[in-house]
């Protein structure tokens, strides 16, 4: 057993460490600095586990000194008007508690460690679980006994019942663990946290309004139900306990567990390849008449057009919908109409961030990858220059057309609604609103595919290796993350806009000629 | 193709940080022979491989044909390079593949044969033509990436343990198949399997310390040969 505690900890501090150094040597200036050796390298061995240490104690203490906090500033800012606020904090600790109990378990959390233990290392699994989830529930008592000792005053709970609600809390994820285990002698099948089922999900979503619901409408379970519920919650915890040490199918269950998720990165990408194979249209009719590339691009485009289209044409009625719903509201409030107005010609920047986030650009080049470049870039015809920018080119096209479809209905929406609210002086803001759009859909389109070609990031194994494509990833999101901000007639920044789209689409597709040749490879 | 086509890599290297996997590479490979390239675990093949397919850069160095006495670049068409697991995209058909191959490399392809006499060649059932990739078999999308690797003729192809994971008909199928190809084009071929290696090259070749090292045979009975060309693994393991 001690030999285990050892491992176990020894196991997990490793993994850790490793991840940590790992993560360094994947940031862009130390990527060069670092040796490849690094994980043998004492002095940075050290740090990561400095690092590690800090982390065990943090997710120990601060996630529950956090949790408290949110419940609290919720009894006291959110809730001001009741004032019985230990019964409000006890409501509520116990909606979450149930919540905790069955989405927190830690003992059906297909995490790595385990993986790596159990079956890697053929650590026995029933030793395993009963340290590594004995130290789980201990961190649970000792991380909330502080603060709810702390608390008490504000919350006015009493100090016996303080000291109760951290064995409560544990208590009942132990019961309901032990309730999985008998679950699974009855069922064969392991509970796992991370998948949970229909009425599972539609039980916590009912948590989740019954304990900030409730209160809302001035309803809170009288504090002497809650603290019932709660004392009782420790004799069903060590009923729980008594289970899990009980229980010896530890392994068993595990392998359950792990047959149902994806631990590893490679099992994830040939999960994601599995799951992009299933969008591939098994219709057999699709045919198609054209010839080379325009061939391959038709075909992929008829067989993909689940995960290429759908997306763009429910955000299309979507839009549909609101336009309608507007100008009928506008009709109905003619009060809206001035400021709906007013909106209409001095909010065109808004609609950068969400043109950015319709665009379907990441989904489209991801599609791509998986299903198609990820096997042909392995051939050398592919990779020819002229082959490269052709295809390059029928790709554009297609991308705009989906994106097109969106940002004409919001494009000409926008331009009727500014019609039906009261028109303006300027006739040429109808043409600017809608031209912008449909060029910010146009950006968007040229700028991903731009980007994947110039930094193509996958591998073969369709794992994201490239760090400055994720960068500029980013830095497209705050760019029209801070659009938002920026305030400006519509005919103005329309005309910015458009000017700067078309900049843009020039000098990239001339990037992409010059450079795409060389840059449009698999990864090593 | 010109038969006095040499294929001469010229002094290229390959650095990992600091492990240098290809040292001042120079070899020359010639056609109508098939070259067993052996090493160790990690010794670089794949490296090589993927720098003369140019999916990786060198650090220095060059490769390139010499037809005649005359040096010429290498072009992407060149090469045919063959995995050992099989890519094909799994959104076409085995017939859409070929039709779309065909289509665009219609002016390199020399004496066109129709979709189906190719699929014949390989042996690929006419009830396989037309499902998607996604279904065949691992051996079937072997078969399909050899076809297309070898319609254009390519003059030189590269195997990365290509017959590994195939089932006996086929590897004695697509050992026939690089036999009756290797009048056309040179074939560098990658394997563990010494036993192949010796069955099917003309050559062998190891990569160890970095280098090219061509085994010389002269002699030597198969036992012999065998066992030098171990005793040279062994030393690199042992550095």
């Amino acid at each position: 057993m001690n030999k285990t505690l050892k491992i176990s900890f020894a196991l997990k501090n490793t993994y850790r460490v490793n991840s940590i150094l790992y993560a360094l040597k994947q940031m862009l200036i130390l990527k060069k600095i670092l040796p490849s050796a690094l994980y043998g390298v004492k002095g940075l061995k050290i740090f990561a586990n400095i690092l590690s240490v800090i982390w065990e104690f943090l997710s120990a203490f601060l996630g529950k000194l956090l949790y408290i906090f949110c419940i609290y500033g919720v009894i006291f800012f959110g809730y001001d008007g009741y004032s019985n606020k230990s019964e409000l904090f006890l409501h509520m600790l116990l909606f979450l508690t149930v919540i905790g109990a069955f989405l927190n378990t830690n003992l059906f959390n297909p995490t790595k460690e385990k993986y790596y233990a159990v079956f890697l290392m053929r650590m026995d699994a029933k030793q395993y679980v009963l340290i590594n989830y004995g130290y789980a529930i201990l961190k649970v008592i000792i991380g909330f006994l502080p603060f709810m000792f702390l608390m008490r005053p504000l919350l006015n709970v009493p100090l016996w019942l303080s000291i109760v609600l951290p064995f409560s809390i544990a208590g009942l994820k132990l019961f309901v663990a032990a309730s999985s285990l008998w679950d699974y002698e009855k069922r064969g099948f392991a509970y796992n946290e991370n998948k949970l089922g229909k009425f599972l999900w539609a039980f916590v979503a009912l948590m989740i309004i019954l304990s900030g619901g409730l209160p809302a409408v001035g309803i809170a379970i009288p504090q002497i139900a809650s603290t019932t519920l709660f004392i009782l919650f420790v004799p069903l915890g060590i009923v729980g306990a008594l289970k899990v040490i009980r229980f010896n199918e530890y392994k068993a269950v595990f392998q359950d567990l792990f047959s149902q998720t994806q631990p590893f990165a490679d099992r994830k990408t040939q999960a994601l390849r599995k799951q992009s194979e299933k969008h591939i249209s098994t219709d057999t009719s699709i045919t198609s008449s054209r010839r080379g590339f325009e061939y391959l691009n038709e075909l992929f485009i008829k067989r993909h057009k689940d995960i290429l289209w759908s997306a763009s044409k429910m955000i299309t009625y979507v839009c549909i919908v609101l336009t309608v719903g507007v100008i009928i509201a506008s009709y109905l409030f003619p009060e809206i109409k001035e400021t709906t107005n007013h909106l209409i010609l001095n909010w065109l920047p808004y609609f950068v961030f969400i043109m950015y986030l319709i665009n379907r650009g990441t989904g489209f080049t991801q599609a791509l990858f998986v299903n198609c470049d990820h096997s042909l870039l392995t051939y050398p015809f592919y990779k020819q220059p002229g082959m490269i920018l052709k295809l390059f080119a029928i790709r554009l096209r297609e991308i705009m057309k989906i994106n097109a479809l969106p940002a004409l209905v919001i494009g000409v929406g926008l331009a009727l609604l500014l019609f039906v609210t009261g028109g303006t002086d300027n006739p040429l803001n109808y043409a600017v609103i809608i031209v912008s759009i449909l060029c910010m859909s146009a950006f968007f389109s040229v700028h991903y595919l731009t980007i994947y070609y110039l930094m193509q990031p996958y591998n073969a194994a369709t794992e994201i290796k490239n760090g400055m494509y994720q960068v500029v990833k980013i830095a497209t999101y705050f760019v029209c993350y801070y659009m938002i901000r920026v305030r400006m007639s519509t005919i103005i920044f329309g005309t910015l806009t458009i000017v700067f789209c078309i900049l843009y689409c020039i000098i990239a597709c001339i990037l992409v000629y010059r450079l795409a040749p060389k840059t449009f490879r698999l990864r090593q | 193709m010109n038969n006095n086509i040499k294929f001469i890599i010229d002094h290229l290297s390959k650095s990992f940080e600091k492990k240098e996997v290809l040292k001042d590479i120079d070899f020359t490979f010639e056609k109508g022979k098939i070259y067993g390239l052996l090493g160790r675990n990690g010794a670089g093949k794949t490296t090589l491989f993927n720098c003369l397919n140019r999916d990786l850069k060198a650090d220095s160095g060059d490769f390139f044909f010499e037809e005649n006495g005359q040096r010429r670049e290498v072009k992407a068409d060149d090469i045919g390079y063959v995995l050992s697991t099989p890519t094909v995209p799994e959104f076409l058909t085995g017939r859409e593949f070929l039709k779309f191959f065909i289509d665009i490399n219609e002016k390199s392809i020399t004496d066109k044969k129709s979709i189906d006499e190719y699929f014949d060649y390989m042996s690929i059932s006419p009830a396989d033509r037309d499902k998607l990739l996604k279904d065949y078999s691992h051996g079937m999308k072997n078969k399909m990436q050899m076809l297309v690797n070898i319609i254009a003729k390519p003059n030189i192809l590269l195997l990365d343990e290509p017959l590994t994971s195939l089932d006996v008909v086929v590897a004695e199928e697509m050992k026939q198949l690089l036999r009756n190809l290797k009048q056309e084009c040179i074939i560098i071929f990658s394997t563990h399997i010494l036993d192949l290696a010796l069955d099917l090259c003309d050559e062998i070749v190891l990569l160890s310390h970095g280098e090219l090292e061509l085994v010389e045979k002269v002699s030597l009975d198969n036992k012999d040969f065998k066992d030098k060309i171990i005793e040279a693994l062994r030393e690199d393991g042992n550095e």
